[in-house]
């Protein structure tokens, strides 16, 4: 019989070819999945520079601060939403690691957002409430992950019972950003995941929904 | 996916004489051992079964008792006393306790060119023999396989083994082709009665003497060949406890195989380019797949138990619809990939082999084989590798 093992050869040329398109098509997946979020960051961007402007512009002339208010919060509700979707993808994400950076980027929008928000409130004089959500982000612990996904249910529930009361925005507390260093250090922030109510009540131990809606009522 | 498109080429390049058996001018004689301990039950229809095979060159039947407890002795006493120029009966000295030490006595008692093994619950076809011994008219043969396939076929466990056995029959067909069969298994195997004596027979020490006694075959230059025409039926553990205690004994041989051959590890040759490096794998992914599984198992588990207890007191919803769309990685994708591939190839092998071997298989047999069946091995191999590192190696 003729010898076949030419085959092992073969069959060895064929697999790098599947394994790469494999590793290819991966990567398109992924990228793909960056994109979107790219998107939506590009998005964000343009609408929060355009609520800087509109608050920038309440110092000079008159505005209708309901609206700003109004928009502020939609904004908000939309950027926690994209930071549970980002969250999916990054675990999802095994190749890319681009995804992080979109998140340090993300991070930097919504500490912007944060401190405009503060800003709104100042000069509006409006009485919702900035729910900052500062997480670990690279390296959770198993229990601070299952904590971390706890916080998050109860930041939903709350913004259910709430709705246009409350602000939620999610900020990643390790990814060694200064400006989130520095405000971590003001509000002295030293354990991670905390929630941060009107940048002034620190939640980091939550025994009952009551604990945290006292502050909120 | 290597070994997935090695066998893909193989077949695409051999389909056309996978079931060829070789024909013969030449007459071989053979002799057949039948190692037997409290086999009772099956003991009769295995010399019947051996009585009815077409082959002129069968010279004897030889049923070595080893020291049975049953009737199993008097029951082929009864045999040679009705054929006794075709049936011989003997009795180990002392109790052996392990296949190859009955099957190694019994040989001492072969003057043939060929000698086979049949266990004593397994039944050859009538042109087994006639089959096989083609194969030897190639001087390099020193041993014949063919397919096995189990008996019985009713309960769920014994259908997963029947998709088993013929896969591994088809795979084995196709690693002939690559001179790289790993195995003579107990229920028949046929070897050239000089190159046995030449490697000294069988390992009595090794739990798996089917696979040393190939792997010495191979190091001596000698090639294994299969018949996938013709078939020999055996009975199969129809519980879970003797199926994984089986698992495990050929586990530990496949180990012990590992330990005796490990210097020709990567060495010119089938054995150390092949043979023992995809053993070697096998049991190295296997462990290091349940490793993987166990550690994302465990800390998923602890990480949701911890969810659940800080969740119910404060009354937050322990799953909600945004979690229900998952979103998947790459290598879940990859993963349900395999999966698909397997389950086509396992399809493809069931429906070449249906006209020989398989009555019926449906779906989810199949599926029930590739995604549960199949994942207890990695269980079997972390245990064979305890067992082996604890001496555990009792046969029986």
């Amino acid at each position: 019989m003729k010898n076949q093992k030419y085959i092992f050869l073969y069959a060895l040329i064929l697999t790098i070819i599947v394994f790469n398109i494999g590793i290819y098509m991966g990567y398109k997946l992924e990228s793909s999945r960056i994109d979107k979020i790219n998107d939506m960051y590009l998005e964000a961007e343009m609408e929060l520079l355009d609520q800087r402007i509109q608050k920038d512009t309440l110092d000079v002339i008159n505005l209708d601060c309901d609206l700003l208010v109004q928009e502020n919060i939609q904004f908000a509700d939309r950027i926690f939403e994209e930071a549970l979707l980002i969250k999916k993808y990054e675990d999802a994400n095994k190749m890319n690691d681009k995804i992080k950076f979109q998140h340090k980027r993300f991070d930097l929008l919504r500490t912007l957002f944060w401190i405009n928000s503060m800003r709104i409130k100042e000069k509006c004089n409006s009485d919702y409430h900035n729910l900052v959500y500062i997480y670990d982000y690279n390296n959770p612990s198993i229990k601070q992950n299952a904590r971390q996904k706890f916080f998050s249910k109860v930041l939903g529930e709350l913004k259910e019972k709430f709705g246009d009361k409350i602000m939620l925005i999610p900020i990643a507390g390790d990814n060694n950003i200064p400006s989130i260093n520095l405000l971590m250090k003001k509000y002295e922030i030293n354990e991670l995941p905390t929630i941060l109510i009107d940048e002034n009540i620190k939640i980091t131990e939550l025994e009952t929904m009551e604990d945290i809606e006292q502050y909120l009522n | 996916m290597y070994l997935l498109l090695i066998f893909l080429l193989l077949y695409l390049k051999n389909k056309k004489d996978i079931f060829y058996s070789p024909e013969t001018k030449k007459k071989y004689t053979i002799s057949l051992i039948v190692p037997c301990w409290n086999e009772e039950e099956t003991i009769a229809e295995t010399i019947e079964h051996l009585l009815q095979i077409e082959y002129s060159g069968l010279k004897k039947i030889i049923i070595v008792d080893d020291c049975s407890s049953d009737n199993s002795y008097k029951i082929a006493k009864k045999y040679e006393e009705n054929y006794p120029k075709k049936v011989q009966v003997i009795q180990t000295p002392k109790q052996t306790g392990n296949a190859a030490g009955a099957k190694i006595y019994g040989s001492g008692f072969v003057d043939t060119e060929l000698i086979g093994f049949v266990d004593a619950d397994s039944y050859p076809e009538k042109a087994s023999i006639k089959k096989l011994v083609g194969f030897f008219d190639n001087p390099k043969t020193g041993a014949v396989t063919c397919t096995i396939v189990p008996r019985n076929r009713n309960k769920l466990l014994e259908k997963m083994q029947v998709i088993e056995y013929n896969t591994i029959a088809f795979t084995r067909k196709l690693l002939g082709y690559l001179d790289a069969i790993y195995t003579t298994p107990g229920p028949l195997a046929v070897y050239r009665k000089s190159a046995f004596d030449k490697i000294g027979g069988f390992d009595k020490n090794n739990l798996t003497e089917d696979i040393e006694i190939a792997w010495s075959l191979i190091n001596q230059g000698y090639e294994i060949k299969m018949d996938l025409s013709t078939s020999t039926t055996t009975t199969a553990p129809d519980k879970f406890k003797e199926w994984y205690k089986q698992r495990r004994r050929w586990g530990i041989g496949g180990i012990q195989c590992i330990a005796k051959y490990k210097k020709e590890f990567m060495k010119k040759g089938i054995l150390g380019m092949f043979i023992i490096p995809f053993f070697i794998l096998q049991f190295f992914l296997g462990i290091l797949g349940l490793g993987v599984f166990i550690y994302l198992v465990t800390t998923r588990t602890i990480s949701n138990l911890l969810f659940v207890t800080y969740s119910v007191p404060v009354g937050t919803p322990l799953v909600t619809m945004n979690e229900l769309y998952i979103t998947p990685s790459f290598l879940n994708y990859l993963g349900i990939v395999l999966f698909i591939v397997g389950g086509i190839f396992t399809l493809i092998i069931l429906s070449i082999m249906k006209n020989t071997v398989l009555k019926k298989q449906n779906i989810f047999n199949i599926l029930f084989y590739s995604g549960l069946y199949l994942s207890v091995y990695p269980v079997i191999a972390l245990s064979s590798l305890y067992n082996y590192f604890k001496r555990n190696n009792s046969w029986r």
